[in-house]
């Protein structure tokens, strides 16, 4: 699977627990914090299911706004 | 002063001035005797109305789950509970602080998280509630954003720190990041007092607010990367830190993550065996606070970089409490509502770290037979804890693994 269907596997299951709606497709330019309305909690669940999928931790050196950092931050760590 | 903003509170669609607020004082012939409310404006109304009658009240967190509340012993009956007050003597703006520092037996009772399960009830006093709070006239400009839930100690001293300044408060808690930043410029916030994750949040970087000249750091550890990006966001603010406690109210504060014991404190606050104890002269009164020979362990351990004066820095929580940016967790009352669910064979709460809350709380469950589904098992949770201590991820397992004496790994 691509890193775009994993990462929207994830967001998807964080909805799915906040009784929200699931997303088809995410694009890069989705914001996390005002489309997807995710707050401190669900962000923090965001970094730990991608630390535990990828490997790496995106908020480590400050804050992500959109999918596209988020993919980015999982492709740096594969060109490491 | 006749216009000037009280409470601005967005999610009651709210903005209440100085005169609407004694207009509400002056109008009120009971009060609710616990306070229970999402309207922070009649929150705080009831407990100027308390202090002024001089009447003993209890605020709860309106953030509870029925549950909770009935584990408290708290029904629709007691909640609902008023209390009658004779408003002959007229309030004015002119007399309304004298009138709340005249109050004479008030006392205030919170809940904070216990480490069996239950909630203590701790009662504060006006001078346990204010001993941090400043007055004075390059204070009375000040316009403070909330950013505590107002039913917890630190959200409360925000509260007076306002109100004994006849401050404007507007409400920032539970409000996103765009609309965080809309309220500071719009409302000219000179004044905002948060946990780390609330700063955390509004990173990254993107304009400066140069109107804002105060920011308090409480309720985790101390974040040093996190302090210098938001002197780009606030670059005229001032930063402090604080170390408070439910059980005591504020007893540090620092520009760094290293304390300096006030000398007026030096023989209330000592360290033993690395955890600092506060003697019971600072603490609140409770039958639930157990005093070792009149001190109160904190829990709290720490490195002592210089004894006079004593100069401390936080290492860590001596208990298994789980700190989901700022709110503690005691993880055996989530596994106790876990292993409730007549599917659940047994669990684990752990706390997992992360880069925004300092941690999440995450379970692991063994189920009876199979069926049991992680949506009901939610469901089920919700009905009995608050919002942040439902584990965050919920794993199935066939076993779980204990520490060699037995008891359940915390990490």
């Amino acid at each position: 699977m691509r890193d775009i269907e994993l990462l929207t596997e994830i967001i998807n299951s964080i909805k799915d627990n906040n009784n929200t709606s699931r997303l088809d497709n995410i694009k890069p330019e989705t914001n996390l914090r005002d489309q997807l309305s995710f707050d401190s909690l669900d962000l923090a669940e965001l970094t730990v299911r991608i630390e535990q999928k990828f490997g790496v931790d995106i908020f480590e050196n400050g804050v992500v706004l959109t999918v596209g950092e988020v993919l980015d931050k999982i492709k740096g760590r594969d060109e490491k | 002063m006749r216009n000037k903003l009280f409470i601005f509170d967005p999610f009651s669609h709210t903005e209440y001035t100085y005169t609407g607020l004694i207009y509400s004082l002056n109008t009120s012939i009971e009060i609710n005797k616990i306070i229970h409310s999402a309207d922070y404006f009649e929150i705080f109304r009831d407990i100027i109305l308390s202090i002024i009658y001089d009447i003993p009240i209890t605020l709860i967190d309106y953030g509870l789950s029925q549950q909770e509340l009935s584990n408290l012993g708290l029904n629709e009956e007691a909640l609902s509970e008023k209390i009658s007050i004779d408003n002959s003597n007229p309030i004015e703006i002119s007399n309304l602080i004298s009138l709340i520092k005249a109050n004479r037996k008030w006392q205030i009772t919170l809940y904070t998280s216990g480490t069996t399960g239950t909630p203590k009830r701790i009662a504060h006093s006006f001078e346990s509630l204010t001993r941090s709070v400043r007055t004075g006239e390059h204070k009375s400009g000040d316009i403070w954003g909330l950013a505590y839930n107002p039913a917890h100690i630190a959200g409360l001293q925000v509260f007076f720190q306002a109100l004994l300044n006849l401050n404007s408060i507007i409400r920032l808690f539970g409000s996103s990041r765009a609309e965080i930043y809309s309220h500071i410029k719009e409302y000219s916030i000179t004044c905002i007092s948060a946990t780390p994750t609330f700063y955390r949040l509004l990173l990254p970087f993107e304009e400066s607010f140069n109107n804002v000249k105060r920011i308090t750091s409480g309720g985790e550890k101390f974040d040093t990367k996190l302090t210098e990006e938001l002197r780009h966001i606030f670059p005229e603010a001032k930063l402090l830190n604080i170390y408070a406690s439910t059980e005591a109210g504020t007893i540090f504060a620092s520009v760094n993550d290293s304390f300096i014991l006030k000398e007026e404190y030096n023989t209330l606050v000592k360290i033993v065996d690395l955890e600092l104890c506060i003697h019971k002269n600072l603490v609140g009164i409770s039958d639930e606070i157990t005093f070792d020979n009149e001190w109160y362990r904190t829990g709290d351990l720490v490195e002592v970089i210089n004894n006079n004066p004593l100069t401390i820095k936080f290492i860590s929580r001596k208990n298994e409490m789980i700190n989901v940016g700022g709110y503690k967790v005691n993880p055996t009352e989530v596994e106790l509502s876990l292993n409730s669910h007549p599917g659940v064979a047994l669990s684990r709460v752990f706390a997992k770290r992360n880069s925004i809350t300092g941690n999440i709380v995450i379970a692991e469950v063994m189920i009876k037979e199979p069926g049991l589904e992680e949506k009901a098992l939610r469901i089920f949770l919700s009905e009995r804890l608050q919002l942040y201590k439902i584990p965050r991820i919920i794993n199935f397992v066939d076993s779980i693994e204990t520490t060699h004496t037995g008891k359940l790994r915390r990490s």
